[in-house]
């Protein structure tokens, strides 16, 4: 393929750059000290701190895994800073008391905060490292019932709804970064929505690295009460650093009766340079429990960033007739490594569930699905669909298919397929016959190849998403 | 998986070794005594290795390991029925021994009898082939076999021959608490064709342990049809490694069935070593009860312009459980690689399962591959659709799993091997409905 392609894919980093806020720093290191100065500084009451220290027991006696299909040097635990705060300043009372060096970071990124909460009415919960600096909207959703804001927060004014549900979905030692994070997480978005209340916008939280050689550990947890429904977006950037950085966040959907979540994200974090140096670590915990009759929850993410991507965001479909779902585009360039799907676990009658994963590698990197499907003996009637394609740009990236499935009923539909192809050179000629370059006619079809994907996510992301996949496959394909 | 059981049987299983292999060629006394180095070194497989995550094979343990003996007074008329109905080429191996009174050659011209005896005049070519391909330094069971191997079969195909009648290699089980080393070499030269016929069955019902390996090279131009038929007691372990090199341009065509055994593994790698080679790889697992019948498929491209096709079904009833997992492979150079794979599982009672995962793993990027799974039951629609035509229930629901299964054995070349297979399954789902 055409010279004009390569040159595509390599565009530097669009979002790397510094932003200079004095940071509080905890000192390198993890110990029971450095957990009781967390909880300390967050002012914490005690059973978060017990809830805290006992996952860092249960972490102690774990070994970072290996069966997964990525390749990294060995992490340092003790050379992470577990605590990084941007100084506290006096109480915020608009967006015009906001540091303006945060509002210039952000108008960098693209994301004008106060235009954009007035123009496409999106409550923006604004993650600054790790403490949430302001929140938009919030009053307007507390007039519906509806709580949205840092879990910090969380703790103390619904302290009843947070120790109810924290570590119900995931405990605390699923996993090893899970409890690794359930020790060390310093703030995240917390969110509510009451019985029978439909969320009147979108969710959105904006998460961002800053301080370098501090890693990251957010924690989210949605409560959606009977019959609620939400949409929730995460949207992550980061700026351009040489040193990895580890990000190991956690998040918790639980659904009761007739409730809806929708999770999306859309993952920009630095992914290296094109030598596979610097870049982030995304180590992520993601579970929904579908916990009442008729509940569903949905994930749709659109992950283009990190040196590696390394997470299974998955539903427990345990309610009778409740409904899971997991959309996924990964890319990967350079050499970049993705090991990402998803896990349904079948345990309801006539529970559902619709798998569509689709990954693009080019350059010298490798992606690999790895699904689980299972249903139980009690999943009477449960069906489920899977499919996932790979396109691979170049011969010298890889694309693994992983998909476990485990059938333990014999009522059950279980259907998986998946398939791999690549740009063909007749259908850039095609394009070129119709006066379209090969740039756009690379990601036309890319675009084309994702659409099942794109069709989930909220407008204002497919259209980012969109944008996104061009540059960042800038280049490749020659 | 009990770590005191798995000592326990490595003792006995190192106590049961020969000291020193007492072979008089050296070169296979070298390979024996390395493989004998190597068991000290590997673990017992248990749930904890991914590769036998799914199949507990602890129960093995629990029995004696001494290799079987080798006097057996079977007469040709006590097994018969076992034969094929066409002319053929038969070698029968009595627990892992060679029995030449029940075996019978017709095709003058072609190398084929007992490893030992073979030896003398073909050491050299033997020797170029044995344990080449089943490497045994990460299975533990092929190590096994290897450090126990003593009879076995040998075929050589020279050079542009066809082999008019296919070769049956019968391995009968009679003895029970023993363990059976099968060993099968098949060396076809460039252009040759071959039927192949490996089939496992016992003449007792008590629980002993078949460790089979199975090694097939295949020359330029050349051509096999292998099939595996495992139909050992209920109360059977049967293990087996087959592993087949592929050169160029030579073609590989595969079915293995599997209907016995209380415990069965299958581990079948084909390495598509050059340009343009082919294989068509298919399955059919039957079992009911508590059988577990596991089936590890590898089909490894490492050059360009290779073919692929596998299709894997099982048909689950009782509290069976049966596991799958088809790896494809496709490596960097192997562009223009053409492979589909599917696994279909029909689950027909409650309690049984399935494990399956249909695994690609793609290097290249000018690649067709594709793969599908799927589990459920009979298709209700079709169900219908036969009783409106008449047929009652039982015998819709019969003539479904039937041509379920049929689709499979179908690609037998061999008739009267298909007609005894097509049996079992009809006999099996009759069973099934009749309860």
């Amino acid at each position: 393929m055409s010279a004009a392609l390569q040159n595509l894919v390599n565009q530097p980093y669009k979002h790397g750059f510094v932003t200079n806020i004095e940071s509080d720093v905890a000192p390198k290191g993890l110990n029971e000290d450095i957990i009781r100065l967390i909880s300390s500084k967050k002012n914490e009451p005690e059973w978060l701190l017990e809830f805290r220290l006992n996952a860092y027991q249960k972490w102690l006696t774990m070994s970072e895994p290996d069966w997964q299909n990525v390749h990294y040097p060995k992490i340092d635990f003790q050379a992470i800073s577990y605590y990084s705060a941007p100084k506290p300043k006096k109480k915020l009372a608009s967006m015009d008391e906001v540091d303006p060096e945060l509002l210039r970071t952000f108008e960098k990124l693209g994301v004008p905060m106060h235009e954009r909460a007035a123009l496409a009415g999106v409550a923006v919960d604004v993650i600054f490292d790790s403490v949430s600096v302001t929140t938009t909207y919030k009053e307007k959703l507390a007039e519906v019932g509806i709580i949205f804001c840092s879990i910090s927060e969380a703790v103390h004014e619904h302290p009843e709804l947070v120790k109810k549900y924290l570590g119900s979905v995931i405990p605390v030692g699923d996993n090893f970064f899970a409890a690794l994070n359930s020790a060390v997480f310093t703030d995240g978005s917390f969110c509510f929505i009451p019985k029978g209340v439909k969320c009147p916008m979108d969710l959105s939280t904006y998460f961002r690295i800053n301080t370098e050689g501090s890693g990251q550990f957010e924690r989210t947890l949605v409560i959606a009460e009977e019959g609620a429904t939400v949409s929730y977006l995460e949207g992550c950037t980061a700026p351009q650093f040489d040193t990895n950085q580890l990000h190991a966040a956690v998040v918790e959907l639980i659904a009761l009766d007739n409730a809806d979540i929708k999770y999306s994200t859309v993952q920009n974090w630095y992914a290296g340079d094109e030598n596979g140096v610097g870049g982030i670590f995304n180590f992520v915990t993601k579970r929904g429990l579908a916990k009442g009759v008729n509940s569903r929850i949905s994930w749709t993410q659109v992950e283009t960033g990190s040196a590696i991507t390394w997470k299974y965001p998955s539903c427990i479909l345990r309610g009778d007739n409740s409904v899971g779902e997991f959309y996924s585009v990964a890319v990967t360039n350079h050499h970049q490594q993705a090991d990402t799907g998803t896990k349904m676990i079948h345990l309801g009658k006539n529970t559902r569930s619709t798998i569509v994963s689709k990954g693009i590698s080019a350059g010298k990197s490798n992606s690999s699905y790895r699904g689980l499907v299972r249903v139980a003996p009690t999943a009477d009637g449960a069906r489920n669909y899977s499919q996932c394609d790979s396109m691979l740009i170049g011969d010298q990236c890889g694309a693994h298919t992983f998909p476990y499935i485990q059938v333990r009923n014999n009522s059950a539909q279980v259907e998986h397929e998946a398939s791999t192809s690549k740009i063909g050179e007749d259908q850039l000629f095609y394009f070129a016959q119709r006066g379209i370059d090969a740039e756009e006619a690379v990601s036309m079809i890319i675009n084309g190849f994702c659409k099942d994907v794109f069709q989930q996510l909220p407008m204002e992301f497919a259209v980012e998403a969109t944008k996104l996949l061009s540059f960042k496959l800038e280049g490749s394909v020659g | 998986m009990n770590t005191v059981a798995s000592h326990d049987y490595l003792t006995s299983l190192l106590q049961s070794l020969p000291k020193k292999p007492t072979d008089s060629v050296s070169w296979l006394k070298q390979l024996r005594a390395e493989a004998i180095d190597q068991i000290g070194k590997q673990k017992f497989p248990s749930l904890r290795d991914e590769e036998w995550r799914f199949t507990d094979i602890s129960p093995l343990t629990k029995l004696p390991y001494r290799p079987s003996l080798t006097v057996s007074d079977l007469q040709l008329t006590d097994i018969d029925h076992l034969f094929l109905e066409e002319p053929s080429n038969r070698l029968v191996f009595v627990n892992g021994h060679y029995a030449p009174q029940l075996s019978n050659i017709i095709d003058a011209n072609l190398i084929i009898g007992n490893l030992p005896v073979l030896m003398a005049d073909h050491s050299s070519s033997i020797q170029m082939h044995l344990g080449q391909y089943a490497q045994y330094q990460d299975n533990f069971f092929t190590t096994q076999n290897t450090a126990f191997l003593q009879d076995g079969a040998f075929i050589s195909i020279a050079r542009n021959t066809s082999v008019p009648s296919p070769i049956h290699l019968l391995n009968i089980a009679t003895q029970p608490e023993v363990t059976n080393y099968m060993r099968c070499l098949l060396v076809a030269d460039t252009g040759s064709d071959v039927t192949l016929i490996e089939d496992y069955v016992s003449l007792q019902e008590s629980a002993y342990i078949t460790n089979a390996v199975t090694e097939i090279s295949l020359a330029p131009n050349a051509q096999a049809r292998h099939y595996r038929v495992q139909r050992e007691n209920k109360n059977a372990f049967h293990l087996a490694n087959c592993t087949v090199a592929l050169a160029h341009a030579s073609r590989y065509q595969s079915v293995n069935v599997a209907l016995g055994a209380q415990i069965s593994r299958l581990n079948l790698d084909v390495r598509l070593n050059d340009e343009a080679a082919e294989c068509c790889i298919d399955g059919l697992t039957l079992i009911t009860d508590n059988q577990l019948s596991d089936t590890h498929t590898c089909i490894d491209h490492l050059k360009p312009n290779g073919n692929s096709q596998q299709q894997h079904k099982c048909i689950i009833d009782g509290s069976a459980h049966a596991v799958f997992n088809g790896k494809i492979m496709v490596r960097p150079q192997a562009q223009q690689t053409n492979s589909s794979q599917s696994s279909r599982n029909l689950l027909l009672s409650s309690q049984a399962h399935i494990d399956t995962k249909p695994q690609l793993e793609i290097f290249a990027d000018d690649v067709k591959c594709a793969h599908g799974a799927t589990v459920g039951q009979l298709d209700s629609e079709e169900l219908f659709y036969l009783q409106s035509r008449g047929l009652s229930m039982n015998e819709a629901r019969n003539l479904l799993t039937y041509a379920f299964g049929a689709e499979i054995i179908n690609r037998i070349s061999v008739s009267s091997l298909r007609q005894r297979l097509e049996q079992a399954v009809l006999n099996q789902t009759q069973q099934i409905q009749d309860r």
